[in-house]
């Protein structure tokens, strides 16, 4: 499988620190954002601890299989391995960024955002916690592989108010759910089949709060150089105001399969020449 | 640009526009605003401006600091605010633009409710919308075969269910054009999606060959090779 990514994060215009942190690894095929919250510096560390917190246990799950009372509370039985590291991985870091904001007094109220994209040649996970997302693009098609938790989207759901009164609300900030603020947390997640092409887009809501799916969608289907529409994307949310740190991360399917697959696989070595 | 207003035995004794980053209070001559009266400490409190606020610090004075008669160690300061020190009373005023820039960053930080919090605010809405807040099951997609095959009714409770021939498959399906896998069913935040996986067999939905991914809606006929089911959904014993 061969994979290609790219990513920004960026201040802004309004706000002094960047409180996004993100991760991108295509050797393990593991994507991760998150955008923290907490007065002074604390946003900062509390995103920066999720990312790596996750990053680091589940590329060493991988690397050596775990047992299964190795991974840090229950297992989760309709989903996978891959789909249980991942949920394992950021209960942990939830429980490290609470008991930290629970001891410190300078990380009281810490707390972040966090979603995590797996992609393997036969799944692709997503799990998010908050409202930075992660969205598919395949085709001429743009569709989230995240849900939204604030007050809005719950409000949405209910039926309490319309879409047009949803993009305006004042409580579009104010989260339900975040890594740190309660010592369990609810993820959700989701498994897809991937597909050659397929582009994966996971960014904060810096850039969701300003520019629609459709405007998302237009940008990167114009381009094919991913850096120019990362950068692209993060001059769109600050021509409209920049109000919040903006972070982005574009990651492509260039190859599903490896050429070299099938029964030849195992002997191609034997006569092809080394370099 | 912000504003104190010292007042003494209800008289406004001077105004003091807030031109620096800090301005200190007390009785010395070194202080910004300087109060000559015993029960105020040499230095006796300051005020600091961080970004768009103002934070109020007592620097532990003898007589202390207070913001509307509460005692204070350190506080962000609001519009109209009364800080007394010792008999002497300063008022914190900020300009329209600045009470205007605050409750902008106010509503674009991002904050979390906790869950009975944000529970009360929605029932709370709910009642006075008259909608009926229903206790948010998410729903269960099934597929029920209708193709006189004994695979009967299987319920899709995994993220990811697998149809095909292959042993690790949640659904196996026999015959000799079977691929290992012929399509999956993914739960996705929009609802249920299948998708062909190439191969040989095709994949149809209500007499359509699909491509790519397709979003079940209830009721919907699905073909696989001689196989078909119909998909539903309904509602899932478990909680959120």
């Amino acid at each position: 499988m061969k994979l290609r990514a790219s990513g920004i994060s960026d201040t802004g215009r309004q706000r002094d620190g960047n409180e996004d942190y993100f991760a991108m690894d295509n050797a393990h095929g593991l994507y991760i954002i998150a955008d923290g919250m907490g007065g002074h510096s604390a946003g900062e560390v509390a995103s920066k601890i999720a990312v790596e917190i996750i990053r680091r246990n589940i590329t060493n799950w991988m690397n050596k299989e775990p047992l299964e009372d190795e991974l840090f509370d229950l297992a989760d039985p309709t989903l996978g391995q891959m789909g249980n590291y991942i949920l394992s991985s950021i209960k942990l870091a939830n429980r490290v960024i609470y008991e930290m904001s629970n001891e410190y007094n300078e990380y009281k109220g810490m707390g972040t955002t966090i979603g995590v994209l797996a992609i393997m040649p036969s799944t692709v996970i997503s799990a998010n916690v908050g409202d930075s997302k992660i969205y598919l693009l395949r085709g001429s098609a743009i569709e989230p592989l995240s849900r939204e938790h604030n007050m809005v989207a719950e409000q949405l759901e209910m039926g309490l108010i319309s879409k047009e009164e949803a993009k305006n609300s004042p409580l579009r900030h104010v989260l339900t759910r975040n890594l740190g603020s309660l010592d369990t947390v609810n993820i959700d997640i989701f498994e897809i089949e991937p597909r050659e092409k397929d582009r994966f887009l996971l960014c904060t809501d810096g850039l969701t709060d300003l520019v629609s799916d459709e405007e998302i969608l237009a940008i990167i289907n114009q381009d094919n150089d991913m850096e120019h529409i990362c950068q692209k994307l993060i001059d769109e949310a600050n021509e409209r105001g920049g109000h919040d740190n903006t972070t982005v991360s574009l990651v492509r399917i260039e190859q599903l399969k490896d050429k070299r697959s099938g029964i030849l696989k195992n002997f191609l070595p034997l006569f092809m020449r080394k370099k | 640009m912000a504003r104190i207003i010292l007042v003494f035995n209800k008289k406004v004794i001077k105004e003091y526009p807030f031109t620096k980053d800090s301005l200190t209070i007390g009785r010395n001559d070194t202080n910004d605003i300087v109060i000559d009266n015993l029960a105020v400490s040499g230095l006796h409190a300051r005020i600091d401006k961080s970004g768009d606020s103002y934070i109020l610090t007592d620097l532990q004075s003898t007589n202390g600091t207070f913001v509307n008669d509460k005692i204070i160690a350190s506080h962000k300061l609001q519009h109209k605010d009364k800080i007394t020190v010792g008999k002497h009373l300063l008022f914190f005023a900020m300009s329209q633009e600045e009470q205007a820039k605050l409750k902008v960053a106010e509503l674009d930080r991002t904050m979390i409710l906790d869950t009975a919090q944000h529970k009360e605010l929605l029932e709370k809405q709910a009642r006075e919308k008259g909608v009926e807040a229903s206790s948010q099951k998410p729903m269960l997609g099934v597929i029920n075969f209708i193709d006189g095959s004994d695979q009967g009714e299987i319920k899709l409770t995994k993220k990811l269910t697998k149809i095909g021939k292959a042993e690790t498959s949640e659904v196996r399906l026999g015959g000799i054009f079977m691929p290992p896998t012929a399509a999956t069913i993914s739960r996705r935040p929009n609802g249920y999606a299948i998708t062909a996986t190439g191969g040989k067999t095709k994949v149809k939905v209500n007499n359509q060959t699909i491509e790519d991914s397709h979003f079940l809606n209830d009721f919907d006929t699905v073909e696989i090779g001689s196989y078909k089911f119909q998909f539903y959904s309904q509602e899932s014993e478990e909680e959120i």
